[in-house]
């Protein structure tokens, strides 16, 4: 079974949990004393990461560390459908990687303001909370159009893709890190269809959406 | 022209675009610095609420919209769609919420793809010509961080092509101010380049230019979000044909991210404004001091029959709508008292599901041996008549923390558990609901019923033992997550209740509700009444009560049916022994005795001392 070293603040713990969750994949979680231990930092555990950060997930041996490697690795290892990274179309797939590197902007920012403010993290806060502000207005238009043309996810294809995933936490727990979502109506949207994933799960912050109509 | 020069407390302005609430979405807006929850319920109407939840304040755009009530994230308080009643707290099970305990609302209507409200508008949303005679097309909404003014100034030297012509090098600007807080603009392609004085011309607001070429007409709402933030909020003359909307929608966001790229360089060389500090509604005196205790029987209210139909064999269906504004919230179980137009008052059931909160639904069964009142509603009310009705009373409140519900409903018995029924269904928590009828055609709101599907078991034409034996076999199990409710015709409620007891069921968990007291009334007797907060002292003779008596001196006390069903007239005993002769209390109530119905029951003791 896959072991998923964890911390159940962690947006980027969260993005595996999310994605195991709706794949049905059964894992077991490993509690890491992220804070206030920093056991991530220590000793024992580079030997695990030498990067000393987390998630890490241990695969029957396989080792991966990086939250959007890891769900990469997942869907792709995972999801018999092919749909959650899709491999199978040249187009979808380079949308797919486009967005999960947009997605390591939010979690710099949008993420990293978080941290600040709850954990303490010595950032540069309001460079954070604008530069989550510059790519929300970008992701809310963005949204907006696809819903106007019919789509619902972020990549054009008619299926939730890893990006999804790799987007939401940043998006959903911004408030946290001081980032109002009151200017990104689509955003705010897109944030409930996410939520209505069959196999959803909540992490503390999160809350459901009401059943779709 | 830039100026605003009108009070935008008195106006109507765009909160949110039409797309922004969809179904089962709560959106997130802000207006002159108050913040709002804005949610369209199932049946449609777009609710726009203070973005507060009235018990500690958290944010209600982060609650749950389930399609006809909005549940705060934080202690799961549900709100009515319409009214914005408080309709169930989760902490307290076991009460119906008090009415006055609803949300601050804000008006709302949708024109021209745009949800428009306000703090305290005056009259109706504006109307814009060019929009009325042409096919409205929403654009994107844009948030700029700038002062609604400076947006409108900029807004005068914005360019856009025409629709039709997206390909064109540019095109001739017409600018027109339909309000303070709008502006109109024309393009024109292929205009007389010679007449490019263009801007400014303010008569003839709406009518397209006359020129040659393709035009398009825009209009651009600006809302004032606080002093230092607002939303351009743009709507097209004219809907672009079908495979054309993307290239315009486009065209127009490349354009007004420009705008508003420029606006907000110019606001951040500006200083900012304070941020505004919208006025939260401080709690009314009515509900900070002790209320005063209505007297008598209140018709405050004045409704409309706006549907009347036979549901069932010998059951007429009313919807009662209100004259104007919105209807008082209501709860699952409640009732209101009914003037009839021969003078009698009668209490009915409401029947309506969470959220229909545009009227109230009555069931009236014709009694064979009906003093007037099921009589005269069935032959004398029509369509189009006005009745005076109470405010919603609950005294029959269901809760929603058990496991399993259990509702037996007896004939027109199902009308308070028709409400409890489709509660439970909605929030997707387990329940049954049994109906004993004569037959399908006497089954009453058949048509609810099916929706509630395999949660119905219908019990038709069974005789009365065979009834008894239904219901023990349905009581038969119980358990402590388990409760009851019953509504019949008197038999099959003891027997409910007998056999519950019968089977272990603590009273507290079988709730049930007479249509009216069979009991003989024994009123022959004489004692003492003291008033304990009053300090007043009254003697009830024998074929008096002691609600009679108690108005005759001034102390005024609510009822409702005035015959010990209902529950409305109830005072805390704190001394001597109550002669119950109500059917509202159960036996364990009765043998407490620290609670008594003042419209029937008595005093077995020489003196009663009562908490008033």
């Amino acid at each position: 079974m896959i072991k998923l070293y964890d911390y159940v603040l962690s947006v980027n713990c969260y993005k595996q949990r999310l994605m195991m969750s709706i794949l049905g994949v059964e894992y077991e979680p490993v509690p890491v004393d992220f804070f206030p231990g920093w056991e991530h930092k220590g000793e024992e555990f580079r030997k695990i990461n030498p990067l000393g950060h987390i998630p890490v997930i241990d695969d029957d041996g396989y080792i991966l560390w990086d939250a959007h490697a890891i769900l990469v690795y997942l869907a792709a290892k995972y999801d018999p459908s092919g749909r959650w990274y899709p491999t199978g179309d040249p187009g979808l797939l380079g949308e797919t990687a486009s967005w999960m590197l947009f997605a390591e902007g939010t979690t710099n920012t949008a993420s990293a303001a978080r941290l600040c403010v709850n954990l303490g993290y010595d950032f540069d806060l309001e460079a954070c909370q604008a530069g989550a502000h510059r790519l929300f207005r970008v992701l809310d238009e963005h949204l907006w159009f696809r819903e106007r043309g019919g789509r619902s996810w972020v990549c054009s294809g008619d299926h939730p893709t890893i990006a999804d995933i790799a987007l939401f936490p940043d998006v959903v727990l911004s408030e946290e890190g001081g980032i109002s979502r009151l200017d990104y109506p689509a955003l705010r949207r897109w944030t409930d269809r996410v939520k209505r994933i069959p196999g959803f799960e909540l992490m503390p912050g999160i809350f459901p959406a009401s059943p779709g109509r | 022209m830039t100026l605003v020069t009108a009070d935008p407390f008195t106006m109507w302005h765009p909160v949110a675009s039409a797309h922004d609430v969809p179904y089962r979405h709560v959106c997130h807006a802000q207006l002159l610095g108050r913040e709002l929850a804005v949610w369209r319920a199932d049946d449609g109407y777009v609710n726009v609420w203070e973005n507060r939840c009235l018990h500690r304040g958290v944010r209600l755009s982060i609650g749950s919209n389930d399609g006809t009530e909005l549940r705060c994230q934080y202690h799961g308080w549900r709100y009515a769609n319409r009214s914005a009643g408080c309709t169930y707290i989760p902490a307290h099970p076991a009460d119906a919420p008090a009415r006055t305990i609803c949300n601050r609302t804000f008006p709302s209507v949708e024109r021209y793809g745009l949800v428009w409200s306000g703090e305290d508008p005056v009259g109706e949303p504006p109307t814009v010509d060019v929009l009325e005679a042409g096919t409205p097309f929403g654009l994107r909404n844009l948030p700029v961080d700038a002062p609604v003014e400076l947006v409108l100034q900029h807004l005068q030297t914005h360019r856009f092509l025409p629709s039709g012509s997206l390909g064109a090098e540019s095109a001739e600007m017409k600018v027109e101010w339909p309000d303070d807080y709008s502006v109109a603009l024309t393009a024109t392609d292929g205009a007389d380049r010679s007449s490019s004085s263009a801007s400014g011309s303010a008569s003839g607001a709406g009518v397209p230019g006359s020129a040659s070429g393709a035009s398009s007409t825009a209009v651009f709402f600006v809302q004032p979000v606080d002093s230092g933030r607002s939303v351009i909020r743009a709507v097209l003359a004219e809907t672009p044909p079908a495979g054309e909307q993307m290239a315009v929608l486009r065209h127009h966001a490349t354009g007004l991210n420009g705008l508003v790229a420029r606006i907000e360089a110019e606001a951040a060389r500006l200083p900012a404004p304070e941020p505004m500090v919208p006025v939260l509604q401080q709690v009314p005196l009515h509900l900070a001091e002790m209320p005063e205790a209505p007297s008598g029987r209140q018709a405050a209210l004045r409704v409309q029959v706006r549907r009347k139909w036979e549901t069932a064999t010998g059951v007429a269906a009313f919807e009662l709508a209100p004259l104007s504004g919105v209807l008082p919230t209501f709860q699952p179980g409640a009732h209101i008292d009914v003037h009839l137009p021969n003078g009698l008052v009668r209490q009915y059931s409401i029947t309506n599901g969470p959220g229909e909160t545009s009227y109230y639904r009555l069931g009236v069964k014709l009694e064979p041996d009906s003093t007037g009142g099921s009589v005269c509603l069935h032959e004398a009310v029509r369509e189009g008549d006005v009745l005076a009705v109470s405010e919603p009373r609950n005294n029959f409140p269901l809760r929603r923390d058990s496991m399993r519900t259990i509702l037996l409903a007896g004939g027109i018995g199902i009308t308070p558990l028709l409400a409890m029924a489709q509660a439970l269904d909605r929030m997707s928590l387990p329940f049954e609901l049994h109906c004993f009828a004569q037959s399908a055609a006497h089954t009453a709101f058949s048509d609810v019923l099916d929706r509630l599907g395999s949660s119905v078991v219908r019990h038709l034409g069974l005789p009365p033992d065979e009834t008894v034996a239904e219901i023990r076999r349905l009581v038969a199990a119980h358990d402590e997550f388990t409760h009851l409710y019953v509504c019949g015709p008197g038999p099959m409620l003891e027997a409910a209740r007998r056999e519950a007891a019968a089977a272990g069921w603590p009273d507290d968990h079988v709730h049930f509700e007479y249509f009216k007291n069979a009991n003989e009334i024994h009123d022959s007797s004489t004692f003492e009444v003291a008033l304990a907060r009053s300090a007043l002292t009254v003697t009830v003779g024998s074929g008096r009560t002691i609600l009679e008596v108690l108005r005759e001196n001034g102390v005024p006390l609510p009822s409702s049916c005035e015959q010990g069903a209902c529950g409305t007239c109830v005072a805390t005993v704190i001394e001597g022994e109550p002669d119950h002769q109500d059917v509202y209390l159960n036996d364990s109530d009765h043998e407490a005795g620290d609670r008594i119905m003042t419209c029937v029951s008595r005093a077995l003791s020489d003196r009663l001392v009562l908490d008033l």
